[in-house]
């Protein structure tokens, strides 16, 4: 199969199985999975611990390769692309919302929301873009200033959503982002959600909150590394 | 532009600062030991270049033929020039100075002091064509001269008198009055080395020593100095023309010699200075390795929003490198201050300290170091760059 592919959904994954070799003998974590997720969508993923949500949400997000099967992503065959084709992926098209936030804990809010744009263009942002991507979520110009560890969770979880836009990617993997925080603050980072997917982003979300999936157009189900529900 | 991973590496080293600055403690020993171990052997190097460079118009002459006592068994004696070589010698010298010199080593007496040294018997005439009378007047008859350490050790002054030879009851040795005392020479490249010995007349030497017509060494003293590989040559062509009967060497082979000698030491024990140098990039691995094992989860974060493996190697490279920047920076201050007083209390003056091939070692040294850092990181930061993001990501 040809390692670009148009007129696919923007992620397609055909018989992707993902095999962990273990002293103990073979886990098969994903068994065989077929699906796609269409551009703009908003998908939530579901199962019980051990189901395989994390493994397809590191397949979806280019940090592992499939064992067997291809995946697409925006119409390219990522098994055949290099590592550093790989990493230059996951800085343009996706951007990453973690259950534990994963901010930069060296670099101050803002720093950290500049991140991706120093890692794309190689420089420095002037043009104000990261700022405007904090106030946009709610950071002020102070805040800002303020290193991680000096936020609470549903700023660092903020600034985490700050960063993750501000390359503007088409994607946006987001793995129990209201997990670690309490129900009000999770209220307002699911409307936050909910208006990127209504811009046009495309939103994939792991959750075991039925409420966080009801947010979702569509859900899809895991069990023991097979899709269930789709 | 400011490089974020520059940002981030000086960033972690002031976060772990006690632990930076131990790390950059063992640098700067080791700049310390290379540079100022090194500035030691180039200052010995430099004063004894001085000291023979004095002397390099001087061709000298010595028997190379060892003559066999009669007798089964008997050692070999010392060899001499006879006057029929030193005619061929004054022959093929042309117009330079040939000096002729006896020598031997005796036990002396000053008072109730005994003491070893040098006796060079000498033409008067000959003696102020290479040595220097700093007080008193030239030898004549059983009038000497004494060397500038023989004087001070003894406290001679003009008009001392000195025992020569061994002490014993039944034999009455000869007094020699001191009619000079010598300007220090220091190792004297012509061989001449009179600062703790004595210069006799010549016929007073050959009455009481023996040797009529028997010379230990003769120095050709040329009048120019670039015509000294010719004359060289022609006392060669003249002396050894049969067989060789003399050997020539003249100061500039025994500078080489020694300066190549003096070489060898400031290597060695520059070495021995850069064993502190791997001691400290152990330690630099060490805090590198501990950095990296302490930022798994931050390097899983770089790395899974696309961070390129070689900005992760960038940032480990980077802190090494500030630790290494410290810490020759450090070491070069203290090398200078360092390397002063180990030269001063070494040599005993710090005459050639600040020449640049002596201040050289300084730059070396932080060079040498700041390589030994970045070298020490580049597995650490091999190995964070390789994570894999998400084991990375699942460590506490």
């Amino acid at each position: 199969m040809d390692r670009i592919m148009s007129d696919m959904p923007l992620i397609r994954l055909v018989d992707v199985s993902k095999v962990y070799h273990l002293e103990s003998g073979d886990f098969t974590a994903l068994d065989h999975v077929t699906l796609d997720i269409a551009e703009n969508e908003f998908v939530a993923i579901m199962g019980q611990s051990g189901s395989g949500k994390s493994t397809l949400m590191n397949q979806l997000g280019i940090l592992d390769v499939p064992t067997s099967g291809e995946l697409f992503i925006s119409g390219e065959n990522v098994a055949k692309m290099s590592s550093l084709e790989r990493t230059h992926m996951r800085r343009d098209i996706i951007g990453y919302i973690f259950q534990k936030f994963y901010l930069i804990p060296l670099l101050s809010a803002y720093e950290n929301v500049e991140y991706p744009l120093i890692l794309k263009y190689k420089k420095r942002d002037t043009s104000g873009r990261a700022a405007e991507y904090l106030k946009a979520v709610g950071i002020d110009r102070d805040m800002s200033a303020h290193r991680p560890n000096q936020l609470s969770g549903g700023q660092q979880q903020r600034v985490a959503i700050a960063r993750a836009l501000v390359n503007d990617p088409k994607i946006l993997l987001c793995d129990e982002p209201t997990g670690n925080l309490d129900s009000k603050t999770g209220l307002q980072i699911m409307e936050i959600l909910c208006d990127l997917h209504r811009k046009g982003k495309t939103v994939i979300i792991v959750t075991h909150d039925q409420k966080i999936a009801d947010y979702a157009q569509r859900t899809i189900r895991l069990a023991d590394g097979k899709v269930v529900a789709s | 532009m400011k490089d974020i991973f520059f940002d981030l590496s000086v960033r972690s080293v002031r976060l772990n600062f006690l632990r930076s600055l131990l790390a950059s403690i063992g640098i700067v020993i080791g700049v310390v030991a290379i540079s100022s171990m090194g500035m030691l052997g180039t200052n010995m190097q430099l004063s004894v270049k001085d000291q023979l460079s004095a002397d390099v118009n001087t061709v000298m002459l010595t028997s190379d033929v060892v003559k066999i006592n009669s007798g089964l068994g008997a050692a070999p004696s010392t060899s001499t020039i006879d006057q029929s070589t030193l005619n061929d010698i004054k022959g093929a010298s042309g117009l330079n100075d040939v000096v002729p010199i006896h020598h031997t080593s005796t036990q002396f007496s000053v008072g109730d002091q005994n003491g070893r040294g040098s006796i060079y018997g000498l033409n008067p005439s000959d003696v102020p064509k290479f040595l220097t009378i700093q007080d008193g007047s030239n030898i004549r008859g059983s009038d000497v001269l004494v060397g500038a350490t023989l004087a001070t050790n003894f406290n001679l002054v003009v008009g001392s008198t000195i025992k020569i030879g061994q002490k014993c009851a039944t034999v009455v040795r000869p007094v020699v009055r001191v009619a000079g005392i010598l300007a220090p020479r220091g190792i004297a490249a012509d061989g001449v080395n009179v600062d703790n010995g004595i210069v006799v007349d010549d016929t007073w030497y050959t009455n009481t020593f023996g040797g009529l017509d028997q010379y230990d060494q003769v120095n050709v003293v040329v009048q120019d100095v670039s015509t000294i590989n010719q004359t060289e040559a022609d006392l060669n062509a003249k002396v050894n023309r049969n067989s060789d009967v003399v050997r020539i060497s003249d100061a500039s082979s025994r500078l080489s010699t020694i300066s190549n000698t003096l070489g060898t030491i400031t290597t060695f024990i520059m070495a021995i200075g850069g064993i502190s140098l791997v001691v400290a990039a152990v330690s630099i691995f060490n805090v590198m390795m501990m950095s990296v094992k302490e930022r798994v989860q931050e390097i899983g974060i770089l790395l899974s929003i696309g961070t390129e493996k070689g900005e992760v190697r960038r940032m480990f490279l980077y802190e090494a490198l500030i630790l290494g920047i410290i810490g020759a920076a450090v070491g070069g201050f203290m090398s200078f201050v360092i390397g002063y007083s180990v030269v001063n209390a070494m040599i005993g003056s710090t005459q050639y300290f600040f020449r640049p091939e002596s201040l050289v070692f300084i730059p070396y040294g932080m060079i040498i170091g700041v390589v030994v850092c970045v070298v020490s990181g580049m597995y650490p930061a091999w190995a964070a760059s390789n994570m894999d993001p998400i084991d990375a990501l699942r460590a506490e």
